[in-house]
Formats: structure tokens, C-alpha cells, sequence
């Protein structure tokens, strides 16, 4: 828990008092303590993820279809109606396989990185321990699942040893605290990604006012207002982007290191003006120097010589979670959607971040397609509370929408753009969950 | 015997011996029946002598039966049409209905095939006489035959005294035939047809008399596959896979350890979905979806069930990987062991055992292949792997690869040692085995029929082979192709009467001839098009143009008796004669006539094919009929071979070499200024059967032209066939010498086909090849980049000249003989730095053991022998000083040699830590950098952690793409374990040392506390190497984190934590 300090917004006749909330992060699950790579396999964490699943499956079965006997993959009879519940496996003929890349020539032509990977030879496989059957009938679209989601099926064994699936249940929206009662006032939590210090077509002065437009130096009273409303910053992953081929583990001249540090050191001064005015979370992106693998853990305080001495700067997970005057926020810097539509198709980025809290994990792909660490006792990503917001970086536009579900609950997706594209911040209202954008 | 392996579905077979065709019908009808009642009398027996556990097992097999025989076809009111595939003889008594007249032991002659409807089929042909003809000595009258008879007989009897054969030489007649050998005026000469009782009589008797034979089998007709007979009968194919329980380290041998494991797939010929499917394991084993599970408590019970499975499913074609080498051997040497006498009973002829024999198999084209021969009577057996070997270059014929290769699926690969461990566990862990073995038939079976080669389409090429060359189906795959020339010369032969001789092994004392031209190569760079005029089948249309045969052939003291006048006859450029086709029409002419014309069909087929696989198999068949077609003349050029005529391929070549020139000398003759052309073209280089020629435009689109006109104009020159063609167009061109050139390749004026060289940018390669020679010799290259592939063709004895990749072999074959590659394989090395002087077969290098024990590579040998000659070849014509420019100079300077870790003096060395930011020795060791460096803190941080995430995510990808070759998310990887884990740990190793330090001066840099800093334990044996590309990826990752430690200023020594396991390649 950090309360912080009170803070000013300038303005020209007085003072505005900047607002301030309780923030309790919750990153503890998504940190990485003890763990370390000592050789093990992914197996671990799918049978952890099938197994905290099932669990609440089968504790909504009695519900779905209570008439209907549980059957294991290998225990199926033909013909015989039941329900199994297992991970999916989508096989794809398009995916691209890494030995490919090694055992291809490697001259020959650059391997053409497409957007989406989805065939229409596409089919599904359910996976338990016992093994695997292969999934058929039109109700379960190959476009829309992914490997490594656990649902319950109900359906039978045909004569050709595949199951024909006549129905399917998602773990659906996890259980949500309630949000607190509207106490009046508005506050704001400002979002924003893909800063990309450092990157060729970054713009120095987009930056400083954005920097100025959030610590109320901009802008007229009004304006001003609102600014001293924002009680949270939070960004989202990809701040800087090194120029291409300096890391490539070679040695560097020292014309080289200079370029390297310099997007650093840019960012720092930048963050060291918001964290001297308003709360930070950073959170790292694929572009940033953090590990590859979700979580990516904090950005090392060694690259904030001066924010990081503000107690309002913290540099977080990814993905991230915490609460602000007990509403919950979860997010990521877009990975794990970004991977789902790699490998599935939806209408929107938010059909994918709406079905990723339905199937109750935030990244199923992960670590099938998504780089992941190997965790061998817990699935950190299995979303166990319903958040009240849910927001993506890195995306191509803003966009933004309230979904409810069956228990009540009600949660607020947020595509956040990037800065660099849209030049726009997200905000979002603490209290109604209202999200607007704004143009900077 | 020169039986014929086509598809042919023949009605009633006419034999000449037979003496009436419903006779023979009916033999063919008892022959069912025959079959029939092996199955019920099998099956009763058991009823009787097992307990009801072996019943069960009788049911299950039942299922699976050949369907019953329709009332038509027991009543013989049915003829009987059926595919053949198989054909063989056998030694029995001659029939006494059919063949009244004769008796005692005689060669009949078994068919084996399938009819339409499913039934399988073996006919009985009786009467087949083994005979072969000598020249009637001159003198020699009809009444002296049986005289001669007598004495025959009698030298016969002496030679083979066991044999209770009443009647050794059946008869003697007296015959007209001719001499396939020269051009002989008379039509024919007196010949004696010598008819013995056995075939292998041939052999000795033609030793007794030691004369010229001619042995002719069956003429038989065969219907043309087409139209209903295009179709195939549903054949049943059997895949299978054992496995054995080896002992640690060891390579399983039927002496000791016991097979667990049978996993049979058996398709319907046509039908996508195998209709059987089980897998048969000692011990329990729990159940697998979709799969039949059989299970016994001893494997004298496993091997009689399977031995009861093959029986009753009766199987047409046999496949698997390896199983003429491996796996039938084994099952029946470990039958033997066990002493179950009734197990390789397998074929389809009742208490007919299997018998088991070494061959090796010797030709020019594929190398020595020692293999073992199992016959397995009226089953074909169908080795993928030979198939592999036999048709494509691969650079490990190992499944995985192969599947990794065609199907672009992996495979787990589990190691023969943790076969054992899965076996000695529970019921779940032999279940994992067995499916894996199940993989393994998915993958060969997934093969034919689906991806590689559609079954069909496999068996239709190869059907396609047969048919056109007469020879059966397995010698497509077992023999060479001297083979298939003969049996087309034997089909033509007896048709036209001639004979041919047995023409002694006469060594290579009868020298050699004069090979191919090429046209002297005026090397350098051409900025105009290049037009490239190509002779279609070159050798091939000679020998039809000129009639070039063994009976065309005039010797010269038969030219000056015979006096033929000159417009008969062709002089060759050699000086040989052969008269034209109006006198005597050649034999080869012929058949290679057939083979263009069925080239043609399946050319014209291939052009109307849409699917891209049923493209690839018609340009596979039309390839082998090329290759044939071209065999021919290799046949009769070959010195050891059956027939060897090397006035006819002396007369080949020097037609080549003339037309070659006389190509020449018109094209720069008729294109000129003075000719009417724009330019003067000019020839630059001719190869066997290609004339390049320069004709001065400057446009692609001219030069087609140009190059049409030529082509035509010389083809009308030239007698039929022999046609010039042209093809296609070089421009821009860069030849470097003979045989080696390089440009883009036009066919199209619009635009080029594919790139053959760099762009022209000459400063740009100059650069790149600076880069590269320095990142050699700083020990930056990928390893993999560097090893070299050779295929081991014969022993080390064999080789005259010591090569480097035959001592390698032989040295690993001491270190470790399980693993050491054998002939047939391709063995990868790499040249490594030794003492001064030493020969560089003496420094090849298993690469594997060159990352295990950090050897030093030789960059020396690489920049010098590998690099330098090519380089300087396509460098010359277009740079100055090449060999200065590129090989000498300042990126030449700087040398790093990894030290060996396993030498003596680095056990003495000291390591101390350096700084990462600049490589001053730190003493204090909480800290990471120097105090110097302190304030790059962010920048050596970036760098670190990138390498890091650059490490994640192939752990990550890597590991995925091993769940996905195993086919299961939920359960641990097992060969992977093993392989994948280690390339990656030891990466990951290596980042952690330089890393770790990092983390220990947490007071500087503050907590590297990411995941991979601390200790990390590798304790992962491991096992295998899964494939060649997981291979090259273990290469270029090692490569990769060896860099990465060097330009970090990291000596080798540390790696020797680097602990890599030996990998084998098989």
C-alpha cells in the first residue's frame, strides 16, 4: 500500500488540489521469486491451468447438465452422450514452426511473417491426461478458440473415434468484488502506451505535452480541472525503442553506446516530470530492455537514475494488476492479445480481451505461442477475481466498451492506442467506470 | 528367369506349356481354395491347444479375414482377373494332370496378386522350362543331337551327384536363331535350344559347356494399364514397427534383448483410414483411443500373435522403415533365440518358412548397401527407407528427417536406452511407448498415402518402371540399372529371335574411351544475354539416329568381306560401322524409343496435372525414364557389366563431341555482320549437350529470338531425332570455368525466373565477403555454417585415397561403434586445428565432439581451401587484385581461437573476473563493472537483458515446438528432455555466467533477479539428437552463445560446464 503524498496542479488564480486514492498493487502472483529455470517443461503449467479449471468446471456442472455422466478422453465409449473437459489444442497448418526457420536455408528468401495464421484446415483437439480426441461439429469454430483454453464439452464418441461436441461451457466471468459506492467527486486514471522514446519518428514535443497536459500545466482552468482529477498514470509497456541491430550481443563502439542509452535517459527525464506530480506505474512492453517471457518482470531501477528516487514511481509487472480506492485494474501491454489474433480471428480487439476474461485466463496462448515462463505449481495468468477494468497497450486505435455478466458483474475494456500512432491518452473514470479519450 | 513385374491382369495365363486353359483355370481355382483351408485348419487348432484368453484372440484376428469367396468364383464360372505383384518360382513336382508328360522335380512358377474384389490370389504356372541355346558347331547334324544329348546328360549327372533329378537335359532341338552380337547378312544360323529341368541347371550346365547362353522365362501377355485395368486392386497394406527392450548404451540385437512392442497399421489400397490398427506389448498396457490393445505375458505369445495377425490378414505389400534391415531380421533371429520354431511362418504358402540372407547390393549410382534379404513369400516388401535412399538425396535418411523433410511434421524421437525404463515401468508408461511406436507407422503411413507420394501414385511409378522395363517390382528397389536394360534387351530379344551371349566378366582390360567435350570456357563477366542451346536427350537420339545397336554393329573384317555399300551403312566419328535401319533395325533404338515415348506421355501428363503432389510424382516418373533412357548407354559402356559394347558408346561420344562442335561452327558461321546480323555471335562455351552463345544484342527479347532461329535452323542439320532445343537465356552471365557459371535465368522476356547470383553490387559483396572471412577467423561463424557433408559410400579398405570423412568415420566407429555412422550415411565434419603438417584427413572432426570438448576449428583451412579458390573463381573476372582485395588486409588481422578444454595447460589456468564494460580485472568480486565503467550501468544492462529475452523466447518456442512433435500438452517431453533442453540450459548457461555476476554486485547494479541468474542445474542427460534440424539448431545456438561469450571477452574455459552428452547420427 502507498498513499501518495498531496501533490499541486499550477494555475493561474490559486491552487488546484491534485486528487489523491488508496492504490494496494497486486502483482505479488505475477513476480518471479524463487523460480528459476532449472530445466522444466511446460507440461507442468498446463496440468496446473487444467486443473485449477476443472475444478470450477465441474463445480458449474451441476447447473449446465447435471443429467450427464463426466468422462475422461480415454474413457469414452462410442456413442455414449457425457462431458469431458480438457485443453484444447488447435492444430494449424500455418503456424509457423522455429525449426523452419533453422533447418530452411537460411539465405533463401526471409521467412514472410503473416499477420494471422488462421486456415480454414484448421481443426481442434481436446487434451486431458489420458490423451487426446479430435473435435468435430459445427457449434466450436476452429477461428475462435486457441490451443491451451479449458472448457467442459458435451457431446459423444463417433464411429470414427472423434467427438462430435453439441454444446460447450466457458468458466465464464469470475466472481467481482463489488465496486464501491460513488463518493462524489471524479477521479481519473490516465493511460497511455507505446511512447517509443527513442524511435525514428518519435517527436520530442508530443512527449513534453503530454507530460505538461497531465501535471496541469496546460491548458485553462477547466482543463486544469481535470487534471487535478487524475490520481494515477499508468504506462503501458513499450516506452523506448532501440535502433535496430545494437543488440546483437556484438561489441559496441562507443559512438553505438551512446545511441543505446540515450532513449533511456530520454524516457527517464520525461517520467521524472510526471512522477514528481502524479503516481507512476510502468509497466515493461516488448520493446523494452525487460525478459521476453509474460510475466515480464519491473524495469530495473538502474535505468531511472531519477525517477526512481520519487516513492510515487514504481515500475511494475506485466501483466499488471492493483486497485485504486478498492476498483480493481488488471492489464497487460498487449502480448497476449496481440498473440490471439495471431492465432484466432474476432471482429474486434475487444471480442478478443472480452473472451480471454469469459475462458478466465488472460493469455491461453501463452506458452504455446506466447513466450512464457515455465511455472511448474500455479497458472499466474487464470484471472481468479473479475476486474472492474481491463485494459490492453500497444493497440492500433482507442477503443473502448462495458461488458456485464451473468452475476452482475461489470467490467470496462480498454483498448489503450499507441502514443506514437494516435496521440491519444485514455482516461478512465475511477468511479462509473466511464472511459473517455482525448485527443493530446 | 526374366519375369516381369507389371501390373498385368491377365485372364487366363497363357503358358506355352500348358495344355489347356480350363485346365489351368482350375489350378488357379484349387490354389484358392488352398488358401482357404490353411485358415480354418490354423484357427481349429488353436481352439483345440490354447486356453480361452488365446481364443479371444483368434475372434479378434477373425475379424479381419479376406472376404469369403463368392458362389461364381467357387463354381469356376468366373475367370478370375487379378493384379500381380509378386513372382517367384519354386522347386516341386511337376504337375501330373497338367503336365502328364513329364516328371520329377521342376521349376513352377508362383504369381501373386489380388483381385478386384479382395480375394488373394497365388497362380500355379507349371511347365515352365529353363533353356538356353548354344551355337550348333559346325558339322553338327540333327542326328548327332542325341548323342550329344547322352554325353550332356551324363556330365550333368557327374556334376551334381545328390540331386535325384530322373532327367537332368530334358531335350535338345535344333533351332534357327541370331546372334544379337554385329550385323549379320544371313537372317539367321543353326542353333541348339538345350532345355534343362531346373533353373539352376542353367548355370552348371552352361558351365560344362562353357558356351554362349540365352535363358528366356515367360512370354506372357499383360494388359496395358488402362482404362478398367488403370485401376487398382485393393491390396492390403501392412506398416509395422517393433520395438526392443536394448540394454544401456547398446544397440538391441536379437541375441538378447527381447522385442515389447508390434504396432501394425493395415490400409485397404484407396481407402484414407487404416481398417486395423493395434499395437501388441508385453506386458499390460492401458488402453489408447482408437487402437486395438493386445497384451501377453511372454514374447514367444507376442510373436505368434503376430505371426497368427499377419496370417490372418494376409497382407499383399509389407512396409515400414528399415524393416528389410531391422525389424523382419530381428523378429525372426529372436524367434530363433527363443527357439520358436513355428514363428516365421509368414508367408503366404503354408509351412513355408521365412528365410533370412546378407546381400549387398553394389552400384555405381548408389553406392554399396549392405542389407538383409527376407523373403517373405507373396508379400512384397516395400522398405521405405530403401525408397528414400534409392530416390532422394537427403543429409540423413533417419525417419524424423525424412518426415521432417517431406511431411514437415516431427517426431519425438525416444532413444533405444529409455525404451527399456518405459517397459520396466507400469501399465501408463508402456502405453506411452506404444504410442509413440504408433507415431512412428502414422508417419511412414501418412507418407504413402497421403503426402508424399499418394500411395497410389508410389505404387504406380514404380508399377509405371516395371512395366516399362520388365523387370519385377522388387528389383526396382533392391537392384541397379544394368538390370532393367537387360531385361528390355532379354523382352526384345526372344521376340526377334536373337540370343544373346554370356560374354565372360572380362574386367576393364578392354580400356576405355573418349568421354564427353566441353568447349574451352572463355571465362569472365557478359553484360549481354546469353542464349543457352541444349540437345534434348542427347545420347539417347544418337543412338536412335545413327541405329547404333550391338545387331547393327559391323565388325571390320566382316565391312571388307561383306562389302555393304556405303549409303547402308554409318561410319562413326570412332570408326566404326553400323548399317542403317533399312538393313536391320537396332534393338536399343527400339527401346529407347519406348522409353522417350513413355518420357513424353508422362511429360504431356505433367503438364496438365494441377496438384502440385501428383506433379512431383509424374516428374519423378518422368525423371527415371530419362535416367533410363540414359542407362542405356552407360550400359553398354559399362566394362564389368552384362553386356559391355564400347564400339557403341566410343561411337555415342564421338557423335556428341562432333555435334557439339559442328553446333559451333554453324552458329558462328551463319549469325555474323556478313550474314546479315546485327553482331557477330560467338560461342563461349559448349558442356556435353549445351552450347552457349553470345549473339551481341543486348535485349533478352532479341537474343530468344535469335536463339530460336539458331536452334531450328541447326536442328534441321542434324538426322532425327537429335534436335537442338532452345531453352533459356543467362543475363547477365558470369562464367567462371568449365562447369562453373552463374546468372539470371530467363525463359520469359518479361521477367527472370530465378536470381543465380548476387546483385551486381560490386563494392556491397566485396564488403560481405570481408565480414564473413573476419567473422571466420574470429570464431564468430556458426558451427553449423561450417561443417561439411560427405556420404560414406564403402568402408575405409574400400578407398584407395585416405578422405576425410571415411577416417572420421573409422575413428568414431573406436570411440563408439553404436553411433558411428555406416556406409550409406552422410557424415558431417568439421577441419580442425592440429599439429603442423597434418594431412586434412587426419583433422576432420565430428562436430558434435568439437562443441563438446571445445576444440579449436581451423579457420585456415576453411579461408583457404573451402573459401578462397570459389571466391577468388567469381572474383577474378570482375575485380582486380582479388586475392589481395579480399583475402589479405586489415579484416584478416584479428584471430580468436577458442581454447580446448580439454587440453592439459587450461587445467592450470586461473580465471578471474573482468569487468563487462571493458575487460579490466576487477578484483573485488560484488562487483560487475570497473569503476571506470560505472556509469554505463543502463547501457550494459540493455545489452544483457536483451540477450536474456533473446534466450526466453527460444527456450519458449523451442520447448512448444517439442510438446508439438509429441503430440501432448500435458505430458513431460521425453526425448526433449534430452535434447532441446540441453542446447537451450547450456545457452542459457553461459548467459547466466556472464550474468551471475551481475547479480552478485546487487549493491551496483541492483537485483538482475531475473529467473535465469542464479544457479542453475543441469542435470539433463541427454539423449539423441531428434533430427538434423533440431541438430542445427543445437549447432548454431552453441555457435551463437559462443560468440555472444567471446565478444564479451569470456575465454572458452568455462565451458566446461558445457556438459553435452554424445549425440548419435543414424
Amino acid at each position: 500500500m502507498a498513499a501518495a503524498a498531496p501533490m499541486e496542479v499550477d494555475s493561474g488564480n490559486g491552487v488546484v488540489q491534485r486528487k489523491q486514492s488508496i492504490y494496494k498493487s497486486m502483482d505479488e502472483s505475477f513476480e518471479i521469486q524463487k523460480e528459476m529455470y532449472r530445466g522444466q517443461q511446460y507440461s507442468q503449467i498446463y496440468f496446473a491451468r487444467l486443473h485449477l479449471m476443472r475444478t470450477l468446471l465441474y463445480s458449474l456442472l451441476p447447473t449446465w447438465k447435471p443429467h450427464l455422466p463426466i468422462c475422461t478422453v480415454l474413457g469414452l465409449e462410442e456413442g455414449k452422450e457425457c462431458i469431458i473437459v480438457g485443453t484444447l489444442y488447435k492444430h494449424m497448418k500455418l503456424k509457423p514452426s522455429i525449426l523452419d526457420e533453422y533447418s530452411k536455408e537460411r539465405s533463401a528468401s526471409p521467412l514472410v511473417k503473416a499477420h494471422n495464421f488462421v486456415h480454414s484446415d484448421d481443426y481442434l483437439v481436446l487434451e486431458d491426461e489420458s490423451g487426446r480426441v479430435k473435435l468435430r461439429g459445427s457449434l466450436l469454430l476452429p477461428s475462435v478458440y486457441v490451443t491451451g483454453i479449458v472448457v467442459a464439452l458435451h457431446g459423444k464418441e463417433t464411429g470414427a473415434g472423434d467427438f462430435m461436441v453439441e454444446d460447450i461451457l466457458e468458466a465464464g466471468l469470475p466472481h467481482q468484488i463489488e465496486l464501491p459506492l460513488n463518493s462524489g467527486e471524479d477521479k481519473y486514471v490516465a493511460f497511455v502506451s507505446g511512447l517509443s522514446v527513442g524511435s525514428s519518428s518519435a517527436n520530442p514535443l508530443h512527449f513534453q505535452l503530454f507530460v505538461d497536459h497531465i501535471t496541469g500545466h496546460l491548458g485553462d482552468e477547466k482543463e486544469q480541472g481535470i487534471a487535478a482529477q487524475i490520481v494515477q498514470v499508468v504506462v503501458a509497456g513499450n516506452s523506448v525503442e532501440f535502433p535496430r541491430g545494437l543488440l546483437n550481443g556484438q561489441n559496441l563502439g562507443s559512438k553505438d553506446q551512446s545511441r543505446l542509452s540515450e532513449p533511456i535517459k530520454e524516457l527517464d527525464i520525461l517520467l521524472t516530470q510526471i512522477a514528481a506530480g502524479i503516481p507512476l506505474d510502468i509497466m515493461p512492453g516488448t520493446g523494452d530492455p525487460a525478459n521476453f517471457s509474460l510475466p515480464q518482470q519491473p524495469l530495473h531501477k538502474c535505468l531511472f537514475p531519477g525517477s526512481a528516487a520519487y516513492n510515487t514511481f514504481r515500475s511494475c509487472t506485466n501483466p499488471h494488476s492493483f486497485e485504486l480506492d478498492n476498483v480493481r485494474f488488471l492489464g497487460t501491454s498487449g502480448q497476449n492479445i496481440e498473440d490471439l489474433a495471431k492465432y484466432s480471428d474476432a471482429k474486434s480487439k475487444l471480442e478478443f480481451m472480452e473472451r480471454t476474461l469469459r475462458w478466465r485466463h488472460l493469455a491461453p496462448t501463452a506458452p504455446n505461442t506466447l513466450g512464457c515462463y515455465p511455472f511448474t505449481d500455479r497458472d499466474p495468468f487464470f484471472i481468479e477475481k473479475c476486474p472492474h477494468v481491463y485494459f490492453v497497450g500497444n493497440q492500433e486505435k482507442y477503443e473502448s466498451s462495458l461488458i456485464k455478466g451473468s452475476d452482475g458483474q461489470v467490467v470496462r475494456l480498454i483498448c489503450i492506442p499507441r502514443l506514437l500512432k494516435q496521440e491519444l491518452l485514455s482516461w478512465d473514470d475511477l468511479n462509473r467506470l466511464r472511459a473517455n479519450s482525448n485527443a493530446n | 528367369m526374366s519375369a516381369t513385374g507389371n501390373p498385368r491382369k491377365r485372364q487366363q495365363p497363357p503358358t506355352p506349356a500348358t495344355p489347356s486353359p480350363q485346365l489351368k483355370h482350375q489350378a488357379v481355382m484349387e490354389e484358392e481354395d488352398f488358401d482357404e483351408d490353411v485358415f480354418l485348419e490354423e484357427t481349429l487348432l488353436q481352439y483345440e491347444e490354447e486356453d480361452s484368453q488365446r481364443r479371444a484372440l483368434a475372434d479378434r484376428l477373425a475379424k479381419w479375414k479376406r472376404p469369403a469367396l463368392s458362389p461364381s468364383l467357387l463354381s469356376q464360372s468366373q475367370n478370375i482377373v487379378f493384379q500381380q505383384l509378386e513372382i517367384d518360382y519354386v522347386i516341386g513336382d511337376s504337375h501330373k494332370e497338367l503336365l502328364p508328360s513329364s516328371s520329377g522335380p521342376a521349376a513352377i512358377i508362383r504369381i501373386f496378386g489380388v483381385t478386384k474384389e479382395g480375394h488373394s490370389v497365388c497362380c500355379l504356372v507349371h511347365g515352365f522350362e529353363p533353356y538356353f541355346y548354344i551355337s550348333c558347331p559346325p558339322g553338327m547334324g540333327p542326328d548327332d543331337i542325341s548323342h550329344f544329348h547322352q554325353i550332356l546328360e551324363g556330365r550333368m549327372r557327374e556334376a551334381n551327384r545328390n540331386s535325384k533329378v530322373p532327367k537332368f537335359v530334358r531335350r535338345i532341338e535344333l533351332v534357327q536363331r541370331r546372334s544379337i552380337m554385329y550385323y549379320q547378312q544371313q537372317g539367321s544360323q543353326p542353333f541348339l535350344k538345350i532345355v534343362v529341368a531346373l533353373p539352376t541347371m542353367v548355370t552348371s550346365c552352361r558351365g560344362i559347356l562353357d558356351r554362349g547362353i540365352q535363358i528366356d522365362g515367360l512370354d506372357l501377355i499383360s494388359h496395358v494399364p488402362e482404362g478398367e485395368f488403370s485401376k487398382m486392386a485393393p491390396f492390403r497394406i501392412l506398416s509395422f514397427d517393433i520395438e526392443c527392450a536394448g540394454r544401456k548404451g547398446l544397440f538391441p540385437e536379437p541375441t538378447h534383448d527381447p522385442v515389447i512392442q508390434v504396432a501394425n497399421l493395415v490400409t485397404l489400397q484407396g481407402e484414407d483410414q487404416p481398417f486395423v490398427r493395434n499395437v501388441m506389448t508385453l506386458k499390460s498396457c492401458a488402453p489408447i483411443v482408437g487402437v486395438d490393445v493386445m497384451s501377453f505375458d511372454t514374447e514367444k505369445e507376442l510373436l505368434l500373435a503376430w505371426r497368427d495377425f499377419i496370417r490372418e490378414v494376409d497382407p499383399d505389400i509389407i512396409i515400414g522403415y528399415n524393416i528389410c534391415k531391422f525389424d523382419l531380421p530381428y523378429l525372426i533371429q529372436r524367434a530363433e533365440v527363443l527357439g520358436i520354431a513355428e514363428f516365421p511362418v509368414l508367408g503366404r504358402i503354408r509351412n513355408s518358412r521365412v528365410r533370412v540372407k546378407d546381400t549387398t547390393f553394389s552400384s555405381r549410382q548408389y553406392g554399396t548397401r549392405e542389407s538383409k534379404e527376407v523373403t517373405v513369400e507373396g508379400r512384397l516388401q516395400f522398405d521405405l527407407l530403401q525408397a528414400m535412399q534409392r530416390d532422394h538425396k537427403l543429409s540423413s535418411y533417419s525417419l524424423n528427417s525424412v518426415s521432417a523433410h517431406f511431411l514437415n511434421e516431427q517426431k519425438e524421437d525416444v532413444h533405444h536406452s529409455i525404451i527399456s525404463d518405459l517397459q520396466n515401468g507400469n501399465s501408463e508408461t508402456r502405453r506411452r511407448l506404444a504410442v509413440y511406436c504408433l507415431k512412428e507407422l502414422n508417419i511412414c503411413y501418412a507418407y504413402l498415402p497421403q503426402r508424399l507420394l499418394d500411395k497410389l501414385m508410389f505404387v504406380y511409378n514404380y508399377v509405371e518402371m516395371a512395366r516399362v522395363t520388365g523387370v519385377p517390382f522388387s528389383f526396382l528397389l533392391s537392384r541397379g540399372q544394368s538390370i532393367k536394360v537387360l531385361s528390355q534387351l532379354l523382352r526384345k530379344a526372344k521376340q526377334k529371335n536373337l540370343v544373346i551371349p554370356n560374354v565372360k566378366q572380362a574386367g576393364s582390360e578392354q580400356g576405355t574411351y573418349e568421354g564427353a567435350t566441353v568447349l574451352e570456357a572463355r571465362a569472365g563477366f557478359y553484360e549481354k544475354p546469353i542464349a543457352t542451346l541444349d540437345f534434348a536427350s542427347l545420347y539417347p537420339s544418337i543412338m536412335m539416329a545413327y541405329n547404333l545397336c550391338y545387331c547393327t554393329l559391323v565388325t571390320p573384317e566382316d565391312a571388307r568381306k561383306l562389302n555393304l555399300p556405303p549409303e547402308c551403312v554409318n561410319k562413326t566419328p570412332s570408326g566404326e560401322t553400323f548399317v542403317k535401319s533399312n538393313l536391320q533395325k537396332g534393338i536399343l533404338p527400339e527401346i529407347l524409343e519406348e522409353l522417350l515415348a513413355a518420357r513424353k506421355r508422362a511429360k504431356a501428363d505433367l503438364k496438365e496435372a494441377k496438384d502440385p503432389l501428383e506433379k512431383a510424382v509424374l516428374d519423378g516418373r518422368q525423371l527415371a525414364l530419362k535416367i533410363s533412357a540414359n542407362s542405356v548407354y552407360g550400359f553398354t559402356g559399362a566394362t564389368i557389366g552384362q553386356l559391355p559394347c564400347l564400339e557403341i558408346s566410343s561411337s555415342v561420344t564421338s557423335y556428341g563431341r562432333q555435334m557439339i562442335e559442328h553446333t559451333k561452327k554453324l552458329v558462328e558461321d551463319k549469325f555474323t555482320v556478313l550474314g546479315g546480323y546485327e553482331h557477330n555471335a560467338e560461342v563461349i562455351y559448349g558442356d556435353t549437350d549445351s552450347v552457349m552463345v553470345q549473339f551481341g544484342v543486348s535485349s533478352v527479347d532479341e537474343a530468344m529470338n535469335l536463339g530460336r532461329e539458331a536452334a531450328d535452323y541447326i536442328s534441321g542439320t542434324f538426322i532425327k531425332p537429335i534436335k537442338l532445343e532452345f531453352e533459356k537465356v543467362y543475363y547477365p552471365y558470369l562464367l567462371i570455368s568449365k562447369k562453373r557459371y552463374a546468372g539470371l535465368y530467363w525463359t520469359n522476356p518479361k521477367k527472370f525466373d530465378k536470381m543465380d547470383t548476387k546483385e551486381r553490387d560490386v563494392p556491397g559483396a566485396v564488403q560481405y565477403v570481408k565480414n564473413t572471412i573476419s567473422d571466420l577467423l574470429m570464431n564468430r561463424m556458426d558451427l553449423s555454417l561450417l561443417v561439411i557433408t560427405k556420404g560414406l559410400t564403402k568402408t575405409g579398405d574400400d578407398y584407395e585415397v585416405k578422405a576425410a570423412h571415411v577416417e572420421l568415420a573409422e575413428r568414431m566407429r573406436k570411440r563408439d561403434a553404436a553411433t558411428a555412422p555406416n556406409v550409406g550415411d552422410r557424415v558431417p565434419y568439421v577441419i580442425i586445428k592440429a599439429a603442423k603438417g597434418a594431412k586434412a584427413y587426419e583433422r576432420s572432426e565430428d562436430p558434435i565432439y568439437v562443441l563438446e570438448n571445445n576444440i579449436p576449428i581451423d579457420p585456415h583451412y576453411y579461408l583457404e581451401n573451402q573459401i578462397s579458390k570459389p571466391l577468388l573463381r567469381i572474383f577474378e573476372p570482375i575485380l582486380k587484385n582479388a586475392s589481395k582485395e579480399l583475402l589479405q588486409g586489415s579484416h584478416t588481422r584479428s584471430i580468436s581461437i577458442s581454447t580446448p578444454s580439454n587440453s592439459g595447460i587450461m587445467k592450470f589456468a586461473k580465471k578471474q573476473l573482468t569487468c563487462i564494460g571493458c575487460k579490466a580485472l576487477i578484483s573485488n568480486s560484488d562487483h560487475t563493472l570497473c569503476s571506470h565503467c560505472k556509469g554505463r550501468e543502463a547501457e550494459l544492462y540493455c545489452k544483457s537483458i536483451a540477450n536474456v529475452a533473446e534466450l526466453e523466447e527460444l527456450f519458449g518456442r523451442l520447448w512448444t515446438q517439442c510438446q508439438e512433435c509429441q503430440g501432448s500438452l500435458h505430458q513431460d517431453v521425453l526425448c526433449t528432455s534430452a535434447y532441446f533442453a540441453q542446447p537451450r540450459l547450456s545457452n542459457i548457461l553461459s548467459e547466466k555466467k556472464s550474468t551471475e555476476r551481475h547479480g552478485r554486485s546487487q549493491a551496483t547494479i541492483g537485483s538482475m533477479e531475473l529467473l535465469i541468474l542464479e544457479d542453475l542445474v543441469v542435470d539433463v542427460k541427454m539423449q539423441q539428437a531428434c533430427n538434423p534440424a533440431c541438430r542445427d539448431i543445437l549447432f548454431s545456438v552453441l555457435a551463437e552463445s559462443f560468440s555472444m561469450a567471446i565478444s564479451r571477452g569470456y575465454p572458452g574455459a568455462f565451458y566446461e560446464h558445457l556438459n553435452i552428452p554424445k549425440m548419435s547420427f543414424y
